[in-house]
């Protein structure tokens, strides 16, 4: 049997994907799920249908149902956070990146609750999000019934002032099952800062991770969050059910309870 | 009792405030805070929630992590006072309301007689356990985070690496680890 681990370069990242029992079917069904994603949706390729319609030669009233289903929820996105998070690039070029790696990632998930498993961790470029529990390898030998032999998968946050260390480790459950982290310290492809100068005025995070029930959710809101600062975070924190960590410019951390908990007392790191 | 009644009548005050914030979904109301509640005069217990807790009493970990909140935060001071009361301290529940969340209760923590924080609280299915919903964001310090090893995470989040940067990354070191 495979480790239940595969690793494969997509959308200018790369993907870790952890799933016990999966067979290699599946992960090359997943591995399409991200290419055909990344087809349609890549800047980066001048064939794809949205480099085509950011050359005026395709109107989105005639594109893909997909590329529509994309636009509508991220265009949801821009309304619900105010203009925070924003699909249009400043010099108004359509980029849904900022939603179609979640997507896809999304879509993964459902790809392996599909082939009918329920222990999966699936990771991109740092954003991730787990089903089920973890089964840890010394109890590989126990019964799935010992519920002493499974544990939460853990998500760690990376430090943007030292990307070798861990700032600290949450668990990924139900109802908190995905995360994302948005940082300018690497790509910050689909992330771009309000132009309106009052708001230049403070200073912006460096890093913003958020924990939500599903990725778009987190991953959406870790850019608006990025990008529109300390109002947009009051502003999602009374608006979803989320938990926030960010950095600042001079590496001081915030964080919303539900983070606070579990990154000082409540967290459970046993291995 | 008749400060805690004065406590229940902040309360239901609070909790219309979450129902507003629940019914206005267009209009954005934050979660109230409590420098957001200001306490009647007059008492009326039977139409809040029952004050329930019991004086000095920290064993609820929500309440707890909120004072430690309130501490760590160094809040401005309370600027709600109860009207008749200079030393009662502890945290009180009010009665369930129906969120898009569930069922919600909203908890005040009392020191001297002062409001010193209003957490919302979710009450979970699972455990019958109560749980705090997303709240504000407040600093914490890094000597307060407990330090995490790779090996005990199966992930690493962090802003998006490019297909090079991850050759170096804690995720290429944890998947070669499971791979090995």
């Amino acid at each position: 049997m495979s480790s239940g681990i595969h690793v494969f370069e997509t959308m200018g990242t790369v993907a870790s994907l952890v799933i016990p029992g999966a067979d290699r079917a599946l992960f090359e069904q997943i591995e399409r799920v991200f290419a055909d994603h990344d087809a349609r949706f890549s800047l980066y390729r001048a064939d794809s249908e949205i480099s085509r319609i950011a050359r005026g030669e395709l109107v989105l009233s005639r594109s893909s149902e997909p590329l529509r289903a994309a636009y509508t929820e991220a265009i949801g996105w821009r309304t619900s956070t105010a203009g925070a998070f924003d699909p249009y690039r400043p010099d108004g070029v359509l980029d849904l990146s900022g939603v179609v790696k979640a997507l896809a990632i999304h879509a993964a998930r459902s790809a392996v609750v599909g082939a009918g498993l329920d222990d999966a961790l699936l990771s991109v470029g740092g954003d991730g999000v787990a089903l089920g529990r973890r089964r840890s390898r010394a109890d590989s030998g126990r019964t799935p019934a010992d519920s002493a032999a499974y544990a939460p998968w853990m998500a760690g946050i990376v430090d943007p002032e030292n990307r070798e260390h861990l700032l600290g480790a949450v668990p990924l459950h139900p109802g908190r099952a995905a995360i994302a982290t948005s940082g300018t310290a690497e790509r910050g492809e689909h992330v771009w800062r309000r132009s309106d100068p009052s708001s230049r005025t403070e200073a912006p995070y460096r890093q913003v991770t958020v924990r939500a029930a599903d990725i778009v959710t987190a991953d959406v809101l870790a850019t608006a969050i990025l990008s529109g600062g300390a109002e947009t975070l009051s502003d999602a924190c009374s608006q979803w059910n989320i938990d926030v960590l960010t950095v600042d410019a001079s590496n001081g951390l915030t964080a919303t309870p539900g983070f606070r908990r579990e990154l000082t007392v409540g967290a459970r790191l046993s291995a | 009792m008749r400060r805690r009644a004065a406590i229940a009548s902040a309360l239901s005050a609070t909790v219309v405030l979450i129902v507003g914030w629940e019914l206005g979904a267009s209009a954005r109301t934050s979660i109230p805070t409590a420098t957001d509640v200001s306490a009647p005069t007059t008492g009326d217990a039977a139409s809040g929630g029952s004050a329930s807790g019991d004086a000095g009493s920290g064993d609820n970990s929500a309440a707890a992590s909120a004072g430690a909140a309130a501490s760590a935060t160094a809040t401005p001071s309370p600027a709600v006072t109860a009207p008749d009361s200079s030393t009662a301290s502890g945290t009180y529940t009010g009665s369930d309301v129906q969120t898009r969340f569930g069922d919600v209760q909203v908890q005040v923590v009392v020191a001297n007689g002062s409001i010193t924080d209003v957490v919302a609280l979710a009450l979970t299915d699972d455990e019958n356990r109560s749980r705090q919903i997303s709240a504000r964001a407040a600093p914490i310090l890094r000597t307060e985070v407990l330090a995490a090893q790779s090996s005990q995470v199966q992930m690493v989040s962090g802003a998006t690496y490019t297909s090079e940067a991850y050759l170096t990354s804690l995720q290429a070191a944890l998947d070669q680890a499971g791979l090995s």
